[in-house]
């Protein structure tokens, strides 16, 4: 009965680590936030990322602008962070990454973005 | 007496072929010297699978892996590459504040020629040869800007100007650098060739057929148009 037990607990232990992590890497929100969001909105978050070129249509969110930022409720940035622009009526600039971060992750830069704007 | 002048033939065809490929894996062989001997492999690495795990690990590399260079680049880019390299990527390799200084080393005509027969070796299983081929369509292009705003992170050429973001490697001249089926397995496959990389994940948001027109679309790209 033990034998059972045993291989069928470590499958389920590695299913709930898998689950827990799914695609992430084990990165920070502010590791996250430098490899992704920075390369638009840059590394301090004022919008100045290396993509923010003159060529570009629109300028990215400034995330230290506490009053814009205040406009937003947590499900929009998630939302916005999720399904990027188009989905939430901006532009599509901003890119989705539903896909490409966890929830939890999503979550923890939600949290990063408060942090930014101090809002 | 035909029938000795066919085996005759067959077996001079037999022996060209053999000192054909005799020449290839030379090729090959002296250009993975030249590779190692110029300590190339300090910032790509040759040996696939993909080895980076975490952000640390893409951050830490200097320059991209090779290990599937065969299937990447178009027949003939790399060896007129090496020998003028101009920066593909307007920034320093993943870095957000530095710029491509476009010092990479640059090759004589002959090791170009024999690191690049090295590198057109690495093929990647994950590549199906001559699936998709360079076409323009008004979907496709609609994809590309509006949809999935590429030029957010890659220069691209709108008319005569030259717009876009700098993190990404320039698409200006993609099509001229990229084989058309590496495109479209980059895009589905993500986690194949680059496990880790700051260009969003679109499986589940663009669908299989999209991701075809989008790299048939991208292969079309040419810096100069020919003359006629």
């Amino acid at each position: 009965m033990i034998k059972r037990v045993i291989p069928l607990g470590a499958i389920f232990f590695f299913f709930v680590l898998v689950m827990l992590n799914g695609y992430a890497f084990g990165a920070s929100a502010e590791e996250n936030y430098q490899f992704y969001c920075a390369q638009c909105h840059g590394v301090k978050g004022k919008g100045d990322g290396p993509n923010a070129t003159e060529t570009q249509p629109v300028s990215p969110r400034d995330h230290t602008n506490t009053k814009e930022m205040k406009k937003l409720t947590d499900e929009d940035i998630i939302n916005v962070i999720k399904s990027g622009g188009a989905a939430t009526s901006k532009s599509t600039l901003m890119p989705p990454f539903g896909k490409t971060l966890t929830e939890k992750e999503i979550q923890e830069l939600k949290d990063y973005l408060r942090k930014l704007c101090k809002c | 007496m035909k029938e000795r002048g066919l085996v005759l033939w067959g077996f001079i065809f037999m022996l060209c072929m053999l000192a054909y490929s005799g020449r290839v894996d030379a090729g090959v062989a002296e250009g993975k010297k030249i590779f190692e001997s110029k300590k190339c492999n300090d910032c790509h690495y040759t040996q696939g699978p993909a080895r980076e795990k975490t952000i640390k690990d893409q951050l830490s590399k200097k320059g991209p892996e090779l290990w599937y260079a065969g299937s990447k680049f178009k027949e003939g880019f790399l060896e007129k590459w090496l020998q003028d390299p101009k920066p593909i990527r307007p920034m320093k390799y993943y870095s957000l504040t530095e710029k491509n200084k476009g010092d990479h080393p640059k090759l004589s005509g002959k090791d170009a020629k024999e690191v690049a027969a090295f590198l057109m070796s690495l093929k990647s299983k994950d590549v199906k040869a001559g699936v998709i081929k360079a076409k323009k369509s008004a979907r496709a292009r609609i994809v590309f800007e509006k949809k999935l705003a590429c030029y957010g992170c890659h220069l691209v050429k709108k008319g005569r100007k030259i717009v876009g973001g700098l993190t990404g490697p320039s698409l200006v001249d993609a099509g001229e650098r990229l084989n058309p089926d590496w495109i479209y397995a980059y895009l589905v496959k993500p986690k194949v060739f680059k496990p880790v990389k700051d260009m969003p994940v679109y499986v589940g948001i663009v669908g299989d057929k999209e991701m075809k027109m989008l790299a048939s679309y991208i292969a079309t790209f040419k810096q100069k148009k020919k003359k006629k």
